[in-house]
């Protein structure tokens, strides 16, 4: 099974342990894992600035990357809400470009979505023994059903789930929004972590790195030095150190 | 050019048609409303409409008591003011004028309600048991304001003029009186408001209390 | 309504230090989004609902102008008189006109959103006449010369001690301290003006092509007061209420006031066609009804349509997480959160909105709980997108998007630079990996830190991986 892995852009810059997370999970079940060198970004921080053009150019730059692949999975559902929903259902409705986006965004699957769901993997190498509390990022929940898939990964993980109050509510992260909006994006980051504080959890979990550097970067300015916040894949696959 | 004309003729621009609308299209749209589609009805619409109802008044706070008889609603209406000690006076629709009042001790007037009347009693064209809602149709005999402008509302109700949903109300009202009058209200419970800071406070501008008294 | 909406940012930074507000704020949502969450879970079907619902308000708004004609036809028919009017300007006019003619001295209102949008108050007030709100929330805002925040609870920026503060004064009443009571003294105080007012305005909720009949939805019971007692009634609404029949009501009726706070049903309906006849005690002599564009058909046929579908719940913003924060007024016009944000640009123009599609992260819970299933996000990037084609943002904005834009098509280049920017960046995180302040995203390093690259990209990390690998091989 050839199985191309998409490597968002906030994963290649900030924290490439994801990516090599994501890499290992799948390998580790097996899949002869694709990685095209060329890869960029989705476009969806142009679509959202309404740069419609640039969006497209790289979607089929996207497109022409991983066509070849059996599936394609991305350790976010933000990335591959992009190429699932908006590329499909958007950018190239009634195009001639379409049949081919529909096909891709078929076979494109949201890591958590992927190992649980067609992979069905049951033994994972994390052990993490602690307790967690899960963020549940708005694109991957509310556009494409990410919900139980990463905390069952979690919990046959070993990691005890203390659920936060609002757990699906936006962190505040939103792309550019945090930087345009910023007083706003950061009043909503410090609701997020009072109910993390709540929650009394060793580690933040969630599924989409715009959202954790967010709720990391607020933690820290407020001294929480202590609760760790990483993506799933680097828990699940025992890569949190 | 009217501003009717200017509207529809940038509605029609907008919408790609040339031209006015035409015969044919307004055809179409009469032959839609003829139809008088109903949408998709949750589960408990389909519930038993009188058991249904009585739940929902509950909700409400609409009070509801059952008689025997239509004879017995004057000695109802007067248990009910005293339990709410109230003055057993009354501004009610005429159709009510004819029920034995006097031994019952209630003095019953049927007239235009003036703004100190406290207790109005009104009867209805029917009542919807998904919501337990009562429909009235304002007419001369029946004024609209007595069933308003009082601090308590008594609703005689008809149990076999409970009908499930609203559509069934609708369709009644357009096979037993066609088009719906000037006055067309569906009352659900006493009026409220929760303006301030969000607290519910029962009483607003309509009635503080609405009693049904269910008939058969 | 003057527009404010040009300095949203400015406004929402006040709003987010504003304790009475973001109290009041936080006890709303908890009311509103939970009773909502309630009232849905009873209707088990309830997505059924929603995709008919939007279906019927998509066929009325693709033949608009046959339904308004055929509900125009119907209202003469009963008696009532149909204005038109293209503008705010025009509305404001006619209005003045029949309380002019009908030498009209005193005015009921029951809550009316096209009469805040077109500023009706001020026109009728200006000419002499003396207008009183009768909903609750906008008595209160009235007294307290504030627009609403909210449309369907208007005064929820408001604190009781406010409200006690406003009556007191406005009432030459003791100050009360309870909820009820000052309900109750509101009460008294708006009877007289019910019953003396020459003529009662209200909006509608719906208007229905079938019968000529306006709708109006309440709590408090104050719409049938103001359409009943006065000799004359005047309702202001939007072209694009219009419904084809009262089945269609009853479907709307399912969704409209469960979304809004989660009752099964509201208090009031009231349907009003025609005037009175001449043995009937009360009702209007006359009915005007005036039908508003004001911005409404430039949205007809248009990417935007489905907007026109809104049935003014207000849903959206009592989920929005942008709204939940900074509260209605910050919107600086009629309509707050997602919708505001897709309809203010519309009606006012988006050189003088421009910051409102921008205000939202798209996480999508306001499309989630449209009960007409308005795809409020993408009208949002809709907006966005025109304002990137007509070089509406700032300068620097559009310049970071065009860089990003040159360098992700390049991958070369694109590696080049990520790997000098996750070098640099690293290296300015410093021991504890966390950038305290950077010049250009100061947005976000004003209230966060920034967690520091690791120093390394992927790409680059994979790449010499698999470089060993061969090696190795």
């Amino acid at each position: 099974m050839k199985v191309g892995l998409f490597i968002t852009c906030l994963v290649d810059l900030v924290r490439p342990n994801i990516g090599f997370a994501a890499l290992k999970l799948l390998e580790d079940a097996g899949c002869e894992v694709i990685v095209p060198a060329s890869q960029t970004c989705c476009g969806q921080p142009g679509y959202n600035s309404g740069a419609r053009d640039i969006a497209k150019t790289l979607a089929k730059k996207v497109l022409a990357e991983f066509k070849d692949c059996d599936y394609v999975v991305a350790p976010s559902g933000s990335c591959s809400g992009q190429m699932k929903l908006h590329v499909v259902e958007d950018l190239f409705k009634g195009e001639p470009e379409e049949a081919e986006f529909r096909a891709l965004a078929a076979k494109w699957y949201e890591l958590s979505d992927f190992l649980v769901n067609v992979l069905k993997s049951e033994k994972l190498a994390g052990k993490f023994k602690g307790t967690v509390t899960y963020h549940d990022s708005c694109a991957g929940l509310r556009e494409l059903g990410i919900k139980t898939q990463p905390r069952a990964l979690l919990e046959t993980s070993g990691c005890t789930l203390n659920e936060m109050q609002d757990a699906e509510k936006c962190c505040g992260f939103g792309g550019t929004f945090s930087i345009k909006l910023g007083e706003i994006s950061t009043r909503m980051a410090e609701n997020k972590c009072v109910n993390i504080g709540v929650a009394g959890a060793d580690a933040v979990v969630g599924g989409d790195l715009g959202c954790l550097l967010n709720i990391e970067g607020r933690l820290r300015r407020n001294g929480d030095m202590k609760t760790k916040v990483y993506h799933f894949a680097e828990v699940v696959a025992g890569m949190t150190e | 050019m009217s501003a009717r004309e200017n509207i529809l003729a940038r509605i029609r621009g907008q919408t790609g048609k040339s031209g006015a609308t035409s015969e044919g299209e307004l055809a179409a749209v009469h032959a839609h409303i003829a139809r008088h589609l109903r949408g998709p009805l949750p589960s408990f619409a389909m519930h038993d409409p009188q058991e249904h109802f009585v739940k929902e008044c509950g909700r409400l706070s609409t009070t509801l008591t059952e008689v025997a008889d239509l004879a017995d609603v004057p000695r109802e209406v007067a248990r009910y003011i005293a339990a709410q000690s109230l003055q057993p006076r009354c501004v009610g629709w005429q159709e009510f004028s004819t029920l034995d009042w006097q031994s019952a001790g209630i003095q019953f007037d049927n007239r235009a309600t003036k703004p100190d009347d406290m207790i109005g009693l009104t009867g209805c064209f029917c009542a919807i048991g998904e919501t337990g809602t009562l429909l009235l149709l304002g007419a001369s005999a029946r004024p609209k304001t007595t069933a308003l402008l009082p601090e308590t509302h008594i609703c005689i109700v008809k149990k076999s003029r409970i009908v499930p949903t609203m559509e069934d109300a609708f369709a009644l009202m357009r096979n037993e009186i066609g088009e719906p009058p000037r006055a067309t209200f569906f009352v659900s419970g006493p009026s409220r408001t929760a303006d301030i800071e969000q607290t519910i406070v029962i009483g607003a501008h309509g009635p503080y209390r609405v009693h049904v008294i269910l008939v058969p | 309504m003057q527009v404010q909406s040009m300095h949203f940012k400015q406004t929402a930074s006040t709003k987010l230090n504003d304790a009475v507000l973001q109290k009041a704020l936080k006890k709303s949502k908890s009311k509103f989004v939970d009773g909502r969450a309630l009232g849905v879970a009873e209707v088990d079907n309830w997505e059924d609902i929603r995709t008919y619902a939007a279906a019927l308000r998509d066929r009325v708004i693709d033949n608009l102008d046959a339904y308004l004609i055929e509900f125009e036809r119907n209202a003469i028919r009963r008696g009532a008189q149909v204005h038109w009017a293209e503008t705010a300007e025009e509305a404001n006019a006619i209005v003045l006109g029949i309380a002019q003619k009908n030498a009209v001295k005193t005015i009921t209102k029951s809550k009316s959103m096209v009469t805040e949008e077109i500023a009706l108050n001020g026109t009728l007030i200006g000419a002499g006449i003396r207008v009183m709100e009768t909903d609750l929330g906008e008595y209160i805002l009235q007294l307290a010369d504030e627009a609403p925040s909210h449309i369907v609870a208007p005064a929820v920026h408001k604190s009781k001690e406010q409200v006690a503060e406003l009556f007191m004064n406005a009432h030459h009443k003791p100050r009360l301290t309870d909820i009820p009571s000052m309900t109750r003294e509101a009460r008294e105080q708006l009877r007289s003006h019910f019953l003396g007012a020459d003529m009662g305005i209200s909006g509608a909720n719906f208007i229905v092509a079938e019968t000529g009949t306006t709708l109006t939805v309440t709590n408090e019971g104050n719409a049938d007061l103001v359409t009943t007692l006065p000799r004359i009634h005047c309702v202001v609404t939007g072209i694009e209420k219009v419904i084809p029949t009262m089945e269609d009501f009853a479907t709307l009726i399912r969704l409209l006031p469960r979304s809004a706070i989660g009752q099964s049903i509201v208090n009031y309906l009231t349907l009003t066609t025609g005037v009175k006849a001449p043995d009937e005690s009360d009702g209007p002599e006359q009915m005007h009804i005036v039908l508003v564009d004001a911005g409404r058909t430039k949205l007809v046929g248009s990417d935007m349509k489905d907007m026109l579908r809104c049935i003014r719940c207000g849903a959206c913003m009592n989920h929005c997480p942008v709204y939940q924060n900074v509260g209605g007024h910050a919107y600086g016009w009629v309509y707050p959160g997602p919708m505001g944000s897709v309809l203010t640009p519309t009606y006012v123009g988006i050189e003088n909105a421009g910051d409102l599609p921008n205000a939202a992260t798209f996480c999508g819970e306001c499309q989630v709980v449209c009960p007409v299933k308005i795809p409020l996000p993408d009208l949002m990037r809709k907006w966005r997108e025109r304002q990137f084609d007509m070089k509406l943002r700032p300068f620097g904005e559009r310049a970071a998007i065009s860089l990003w834009g040159f360098f992700v098509q390049r991958p070369r280049l694109y590696a080049l630079a990520t790997r000098i920017g996750a070098r640099v960046a690293s290296m300015m995180g410093g021991e504890q990996k966390l950038i305290h302040s950077l010049p250009g995203i100061d947005g976000w390093t004003q209230g966060r830190d920034m967690p520091a690259p690791a120093g390394e990209t992927f790409r680059e990390l994979y790449a010499a991986k698999s470089a060993a690998k061969q090696v190795a091989r």
